[in-house]
């Protein structure tokens, strides 16, 4: 059984971008339960706090995606 | 873009759907293709109007199943993401928009989990644009119209940080507010639309193909696949409701970022 | 299967717009889409929500209200009564103490009246006494006189019918008298 599998290496460097990013919102969405888990009653603050740290860091694996499409 | 071609025993290789494969519009007027993605808006638009009129139609004060329902949906919406995030003060202004924000994606996301409809409206990027780009102009907006142009020192120049770090700082705090974060906004919702649309169909043309095989060993296979593509379909409702939160609640972020622009 | 993958190469190798590109009239459907849903929501739904939401609020905070009011009508009732009460104890009171006075007033009188009276017939008593004894007096004095001067006449033998020289004799001799009992009285 042979085959070949052809495609865009764009994909390729897509994924290894979106390893970072993943770490990230992991890394920020931990902190946010540590808080919470710490301090329940700051949970209304912490959450907006955390959702803009998902914002930033997943803007990363965003753009990422964007020029997996974009170049050629 | 994605070509992935499996040879099979039979000599037919397997072609998955890609990001580039569309249904044909349903009709053409001149230039104006009238798809499946815009019938599906419109009707949003009709469904939730309908449904939260007639649950807030009535407005009683023990309210019944319908209201209930209602009450709580928008509660969530004004409570846990108006009130929390914006504040008490001054959230009632935007309590519109993020309730129509929240529904209008919501039920557009969950078309994806719908069988036969199954295809989130986003999963084309235009909306996603345009509601990206309309919350971008209003943020903009409100953040000028409480501090007055003194507004963009405030949202580019972060306070207490040394002025020579400033240069180096104010580039990047120009381009994460103005120019990453709309762009961000619209294609984080795009592309988790397309990717859940995208992994389901690559499942289902996968489960068709395999099971066309002679050999039954493939066929087999198919289980496998099938077992696979229900949990990415739970995975993908999960993150549907997930997406239209986020979406919201980054609105309301940025909203409440430009309402005190003073405090930040 | 070769002709559904000479298809969809033929269709990539055709237009293939990006997924990134703007699609113009499904922006405008979305645009139109939300706008009206937009208006639907500001115009209708947010307000009647918003207007149950206050009912609401409205009705338990005026029901809460209403038990305030009522709570302070019983707690001026309670009041009212309680000073009603107080006012009765303080009437009660004033009313005994003036009995009291009233009843130490009668007595008071009724003594000095008994005494005033008594005091009045003791000296009505002694008046007469005294009228009486005058009276026994005076006439005492004219029967002893008259009697002692015909003893006295008869006892000398001379005729005391001189009534100057016997009035002089019974005189001098009561003067002594008198004399002698109110030395004896001192």
């Amino acid at each position: 059984m042979t085959g070949n599998i052809n495609g865009s290496l764009n994909l390729i460097g897509y994924g290894l971008s979106a390893i970072g990013g993943a770490i990230g919102v992991g890394l920020v969405f931990a902190a946010y339960i540590n808080g919470v888990a710490r301090q329940p009653e700051a949970q209304r603050v912490l959450q907006p706090l955390a959702f803009l740290g998902l914002a930033l860091t997943e803007a990363l694996a965003i753009l990422g995606l964007v020029f997996a499409f974009v170049l050629k | 873009m994605i070509a992935l071609t499996l040879p099979a025993q039979d000599g037919g290789s397997f072609t998955p759907p890609s990001v580039t494969s569309h249904l044909a519009p349903f009709f053409t007027i001149g230039g104006f293709e009238f798809t499946k993605q815009m019938a599906l808006v419109l009707l949003s638009v009709v469904i939730i109007a309908w449904f939260f009129i007639a649950a807030a139609r009535k407005g009683q004060l023990v309210p019944g199943r319908l209201q209930f329902a209602g009450e709580m949906a928008y509660g969530f919406v004004r409570n846990s993401v108006g009130k929390d995030v914006i504040g008490a003060k001054d959230f009632k202004k935007y309590v519109p928009l993020l309730f129509s924000l929240f529904f209008f994606i919501l039920l557009n996301n969950l078309y994806g989990t719908i069988p036969w409809i199954q295809l989130p409206s986003f999963s084309h990027v235009t909306g996603a644009y345009f509601l990206a780009l309309l919350v971008y102009v209003i943020w903009i907006g409100v953040g000028v119209k409480e501090n007055g142009l003194r507004y963009f020192k405030l949202a580019v120049v972060p306070s207490g940080v040394p002025w020579y770090i400033l240069p180096l700082v104010v580039p990047i705090e120009i381009i994460s507010n103005f120019v990453v974060r709309p762009m961000t906004h619209s294609l984080r919702l795009f592309a988790t639309m397309l990717a859940g649309h995208l992994i389901v169909l690559i499942a289902g043309s996968g489960i068709e193909f395999l099971i066309a095989q002679e050999s039954w060993l493939l066929k087999g296979t198919s289980i496998l696949v099938l077992a696979g593509a229900t949990a990415m379909y739970m995975l993908e409702a999960l993150i549907m409701v997930l997406q239209a939160y986020v979406f919201v609640l980054l609105t309301a972020i940025y909203i409440e970022g430009a309402v005190h622009a003073d405090s930040h | 299967m070769n002709n559904l993958m000479v298809l969809a190469s033929a269709n990539a190798a055709e237009a293939a717009p990006s997924p990134l590109s703007v699609n113009w009239s499904e922006l405008l459907v979305v645009a139109v889409g939300f706008a009206i849903l937009m208006f639907i929501v500001i115009k209708y739904v947010v307000p009647m929500f918003e207007k149950t939401y206050a009912d609401r609020t409205e009705a338990i905070e005026g029901g809460i209200a209403r038990a305030e009011k009522a709570q302070a009508e019983a707690s001026a009732a309670l009041d009212e009564y309680k000073q009603q009460l107080v006012d009765a104890r303080t009437e009660a009171n004033r009313i005994r103490e003036e009995a009291r006075a009233e009843g130490a007033q009668i007595l008071a009188d009724l003594k000095e009246r008994a005494a005033s009276e008594s005091a009045r017939i003791t000296e009505q008593a002694q008046t007469a006494i005294a009228a009486e004894r005058q009276a026994a007096v005076v006439s005492l004095r004219a029967e002893v006189g008259s009697l002692a001067t015909t003893l006295a006449g008869r006892i000398v033998g001379e005729s005391l019918d001189d009534d100057a020289r016997a009035a002089r004799v019974v005189d001098r001799f009561l003067a002594d008298l008198e004399k002698q009992s109110e030395g004896a009285r001192k």
